[in-house]
């Protein structure tokens, strides 16, 4: 049985059935993996190179990093407080749905990009106030349309960045490099 | 083999060497035995709720437990104090050493017992190691139905089937506290907060505080006590405090 298999399988139309099963199996891999690298479907293509080209700091619109853990994502009444007053939201089309939620008072429902496991207690404040820029790990926003991860966030990107900045400090890397820093 | 001359010896080393950080005291004669703080525990610790059935072949979840002995023979029967038992926090704990994952290590930090969840892979010889019987696996992904959910602390992580589980104290709140003082530029207070258990305890049975700063209350309260440690004879270094017939 497996013997007439394998002569149907060295014949010409069966080289060709192996190569179509092949190059199926190899395409829908690297599909896969092509996913894994684009940034999730926002329901509006917000453009935040444009609005740091206006100058608008990070933390005007996410101001929860300077003050607590989580960075937060601002509802459309932030978003309206500018809008309403530029010409172009009443006619762009792109920004027809950010109209639509003000007007239905329905909230935008964005996917959040960056993010780490329910098992890591991240806090944005000690980072802010550690002195580090949000650039450094959340990549240049003056070149991105929607946010995407310059990085995966893995535990050795933070444990890398711990040891560096504990240095010579051997009081500052036990707490830096702590397991119960992140994890409890 | 070790005699004991050789025992007293270790002993005494150990008796000599560096206290921890956070420590606990616990008045037994206060305590009403009312189980306030093995609810606040739960709650803010996210301990999943066992069941009947699970309970029944001694898989229930407590991070603190209300233990009761008694004493002399029926009917002449006597009840001890009340006896909150939770993670005694050693300075040298016997569950470190034998988990081979390196999921329970010791915080050079805060001079804790640490439970990596992610790390744990539940081997649960931990648990089989501990002398105090304190630590709590996740047998099964228990049922949270609604609107349970809802009261999940999002600092705490939810704890999934195959891991271990014990008590922290409050390690989210200490983080807390050290990051608000930190932010107001001075140093954690003393009292500033405690731990959930010490906070529901309607009584105030449990202290919580740092035992390396002598000023604090749990340190006035250990050196004016006659506090015992228990299970102290094993070497394990506890950092909780019971105080009995006074």
């Amino acid at each position: 049985m497996i013997k007439r298999l394998f002569d149907w399988l060295k014949q010409p139309l069966g080289l060709i059935a192996v190569g179509i099963v092949f190059l199926a199996v190899f395409s829908v891999a690297a599909y896969g993996l092509y996913t894994t690298q684009q940034s999730p479907a926002q329901p509006i293509q917000f453009p935040h190179k444009t609005h740091v080209a206006f100058g608008i700091q990070c933390l005007y619109c996410h101001p929860g990093a300077a003050k607590g853990p989580s960075a937060g994502i601002p509802s459309q009444a932030k978003c309206w407080a500018c809008h309403q007053q530029i010409a172009k939201t009443q006619t762009s089309v792109l920004l027809a749905p950010l109209k639509e939620h003000v007007e239905s008072g329905t909230p935008i429902e964005w996917v959040p990009v960056a993010q780490v496991p329910d098992f890591v207690q991240f806090n944005h404040r000690a980072h802010v106030a550690a002195g580090q820029n949000c650039e450094n790990c959340h990549g240049d926003m003056t070149t991105q349309t929607i946010a995407e991860n310059p990085q995966v966030f893995n535990m050795g990107f933070c444990l890398d960045c711990h040891i560096k900045s504990a240095g010579e400090d051997q009081a500052k890397l036990n707490k830096l490099a702590d397991c119960g820093t992140c994890h409890y | 083999m070790a005699t004991v001359t050789d025992l007293k010896i270790t002993e005494l080393k150990l008796s000599e060497a560096e206290g921890g950080k956070w420590g606990m005291v616990i008045d037994q004669d206060i305590c009403t035995g009312c189980q306030a703080c093995v609810a606040a525990c739960a709650m803010e610790n996210n301990v999943s709720f066992v069941g009947d059935v699970d309970s029944g072949y001694g898989r229930s979840m407590h991070w603190i437990r209300i233990e009761r002995f008694w004493e002399g023979e029926y009917p002449e029967v006597k009840m001890t104090p009340n006896q909150p038992m939770m993670c005694q926090q050693c300075g040298s704990a016997t569950c470190e050493p034998v988990c081979p994952a390196f999921a329970t290590v010791h915080s050079q930090a805060e001079q804790l017992n640490l439970q990596v969840y992610n790390r744990c892979v539940g081997t649960r010889y931990c648990a089989n190691n501990c002398p105090y019987q304190v630590r709590s696996f996740n047998w099964r992904d228990y049922e949270r139905p609604e609107p349970l959910p809802n009261q999940l602390n999002p600092d705490v992580t939810v704890r999934t089937r195959g891991v271990m589980e014990k008590c922290t104290f409050c390690i989210q709140r200490i983080h807390k506290a050290q990051d608000n003082a930190k932010a107001e530029g001075r140093e954690v207070v003393d009292g500033e907060f405690t731990t959930a258990c010490a906070q529901a305890c309607p009584a105030s049975a449990i202290t919580f505080g740092r035992v390396d700063d002598s000023e604090s209350l749990v340190s006035q309260l250990i050196k004016h006590g006659h506090g015992v440690k228990h299970l102290e004879e094993l070497g394990t270094l506890p950092n909780v405090t019971y105080f009995k017939g006074g």
